[in-house]
């Protein structure tokens, strides 16, 4: 006797080659399903065409076959055996364990095709970035070119106006012209910072690694802002730390740079009240100190969302902020790289209606004691007299020539004006000059070109300092006139003051 | 009239069941439900005046080059290869596959149908068949019933040689 749960779960049956039931020999699985003289293929129809093509004596086995029994599908394994005369039949029902292999095959690929269909976003996420850095970048190349662009013939502006201010003017020119000169330096501002951002996304910024004196900065800051700062009801105040080590390593350009964008947008938006700026340090070790400097005011102040876009570039939370305040809204993207270019954090807090405090943190390192040279003074040195200096001026674009001779005429100097490279060459080599000033673009002999004859100076230059005026002032392009033989550079635009100082640098 | 068998073999999810069920049901399904083991489906078609009853084994797909049992080629008259135009590692090994199926089998030739055509342009869809070794007998879409009809009567036409 068979137990009867083993019974149930199986079936035996004999056919003849056709596949007409002769026997039901045991077992009572799907039992209703099969009649004696009825063919199997009703119940089992992939029992067709295979039963035929058995061999004799041969046990064989199909796995994974399906059958319905009461309108229930079964998961069945057959064994077949054929005889001389006839054909044993065994199924065996394996729904339970074929349940679990469908699980698994369906997790695999369930698995499979999302790994497919991540692998195809990513893919194209890869192709949309790719296609966002290529138009980042473009724009970063544009926007440098532009502002290059610009700066010469804002240079030509610039320089004009100073000169007209100089002359005798009736007080409405005079207000125009000044109105003309802060519209210009404005537009500077805006060209140099776009210049400065893009420079910065194209990777291209470089930092010093100085020694630098942070109350000097400060102490910067006060003077430039204590000039500008003509908002009687708003008040300046500056606090620095007593433990603020004398002398830090770092960049001084744009730690006044992140300092004055701070503290002139706090000007900016501060009707009235207080604009604190205040250094103290956060964390020292022995080579290294965290500092914080924060700007707080007193204006109107930024709800919640306007907080979290204003690093964004061209940002400025009212629309007519633009034409109030002056500025493409730049300042506090650049502040943003430029403090996490130094590593630095930069975070904010604010209060409509009662103010805003911005707070960057910046990591030093801390200079050596025993080296304890002084820092060269900023402060700036009486001009020297170029009273009978000769100067050699080449430039072909005639507003920059008169520019630069009136600055000179100004210093008394003897000026040689030429207008492009080969007649700067001829006067290189038929007399001498106390300093010769070279534009680098300029037709028939590029400043470069020039520089790099070294014989057309032997003679009678062989230690004039040559100075480039030029707008191509990155620190790559910098270096090179260096290496190739400049002096110095001056960069374009400028004004008489940074002019005439380069030249007593080199004098 | 007389029945033939044949089987649907391939890798998985590449749509033999979907083939199948267009061509027996005239129906489609978007949802993938993995075939376990073996479903037979039966269909009578008229190939050159002959009726003939097709006994279809849908066979579970395989994934590498995972082996199909043998003992499912028995007394088999034809067999169809389906390969996935839109995933390659369906049909890059298919020299491979299409050997072991030969060796299992012991079918000469095997029908060899690229389903999905709906997923790929017409110009994706030659780079693939550049790219497959082999003659490609049909390129068909379960999903927009393109060429199912023609590839089973080929497939047909094959359990008569
Ligand atoms: N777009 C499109 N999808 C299809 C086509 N044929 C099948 N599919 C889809 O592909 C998936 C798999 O189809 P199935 O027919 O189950 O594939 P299979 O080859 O039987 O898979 P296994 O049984 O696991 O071997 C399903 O989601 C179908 O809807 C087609 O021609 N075009
Ligand atoms: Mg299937």
């Amino acid at each position: 006797m068979i137990p009867a749960k083993i019974e149930a779960i199986f079936i035996q049956i004999t056919t003849d080659f056709s596949g007409v039931i002769q026997n039901i020999d045991a077992g009572k699985f799907a039992k209703n399903e099969f009649s004696l003289q009825e063919s199997i293929y009703e119940v089992c129809p992939f029992l067709e065409g295979t039963v035929e093509a058995l061999e004799t004596n041969k046990p064989f086995l199909l796995e994974g076959m399906v059958i319905v029994s009461n309108n229930k599908e079964y998961n069945v394994d057959i064994e077949l055996f054929k005889t001389e005369n006839s054909i044993e039949i065994i199924i065996h029902n394996r729904t339970n364990v074929y349940k679990i292999v469908d699980q698994l095959n369906q997790n695999r690929n369930d698995i499979f095709f999302i790994k497919r269909e991540i692998a195809e976003k990513n893919k194209e996420l890869d192709r949309l970035r790719k296609i966002a850095d290529k138009a980042n970048e473009e724009k970063s190349r544009f926007l440098a070119m532009m502002s290059h662009e610009i700066r010469n013939p804002l240079n030509s502006i610039l320089g004009y106006a100073e000169l007209i201010s100089a002359e005798k003017l009736t007080d409405s020119v005079a207000d125009y012209i000044k109105n003309l000169s802060s519209a210009g330096t404005n537009l500077k501002v805006i060209v140099d910072d776009i210049l400065d951002l893009s420079r910065i996304e194209a990777g291209k910024l470089q930092l010093a690694s100085e020694k630098i004196s942070i109350r000097n900065i400060i102490q910067n800051c006060e003077n430039d802002f204590k000039h500008q700062q003509k908002n009687e009801k708003a008040t300046l105040k500056f606090y620095v730390s007593n433990n603020i080590p004398q002398f830090l390593i770092g960049d001084s350009v744009r730690i006044h740079q992140i300092l004055s964008n701070l503290i002139g947008n706090a000007i900016k938006f501060t009707e009235k009240g207080i604009i604190k700026t205040a250094v103290k340090v956060v964390s020292e070790d022995k080579n290294e100190v965290k500092i914080l400097f924060s700007v707080s005011d007193t204006g109107r102040g930024m709800s919640d969302q306007q907080i979290t876009k204003i690093f964004e570039e061209y940002q400025q939370n009212k629309l007519s902020d633009n034409r109030i305040k002056g500025g493409a809204g730049l300042g506090l993207a650049i502040v943003n790289r430029l403090v996490h270019a130094m590593k630095g954090k930069i975070s904010v807090e604010s209060k409509l209606n009662i103010g805003t405090i911005f707070f960057v943190e910046i990591p030093f390192k801390i200079v050596a004691n025993t080296i304890t040279q002084p820092l060269t003074s900023h402060s700036v040195k009486p001009l020297i007299n170029l009273k009978e200096k000769k100067i050699l001026v080449a430039d072909d674009d005639t507003l920059n020539l008169t520019i630069v001779s009136h600055f000179l005429a100004k210093e008394k100097a003897e000026i040689t004006m030429v207008k492009d490279g080969l007649e700067a060459l001829s006067k290189i080599e038929t007399s001498s000059f106390d300093v010769i000033l070279l534009d680098i673009n300029m037709p028939n002999m590029t400043g470069e070109e020039l520089v790099k004859k070294l014989n057309i100076f032997q003679e009678f230059n062989a230690k004039t300092p040559i100075l480039a005026l030029t707008a191509n002032t990155t620190e790559e392009d910098i270096k090179r006139y260096k290496d190739i033989g400049f002096s110095g550079v001056i960069s374009k635009p400028f004004t008489s003051e940074i002019f005439l100082k380069k030249i007593q640098e080199v004098l | 009239m007389i029945a033939k068998k044949v089987l649907l073999v391939g890798n998985f999810g590449v749509g033999k069941t979907s083939l199948i069920r267009r061509f027996v049901l005239n129906e489609f399904s978007e949802d993938y439900i993995s075939t376990i083991g073996v479903r037979v489906s039966k269909k009578v078609v008229e190939y050159e005046n002959e009726t003939i009853k097709l006994m279809i084994w849908d066979v579970a797909g395989t994934s590498g080059n995972e082996k199909i049992p043998k003992a499912y080629f028995l007394g088999a008259h034809a067999a169809m290869f389906v390969f996935d135009v839109s995933r390659e590692e369906t049909y890059l090994t298919i020299d491979e596959n299409l050997q072991m199926v030969k060796e299992l089998s012991g079918l000469q030739n095997i029908t060899i149908v690229g389903n999905k055509k709906d997923l790929l342009t017409q110009k994706e869809l030659n780079k693939v068949i550049e790219q497959v070794s082999v003659n490609i007998d049909l390129i068909t879409s379960a999903k927009e019933n393109d060429n199912v009809e023609a590839a089973f009567m080929q497939l047909t036409a094959q359990t008569l040689n």
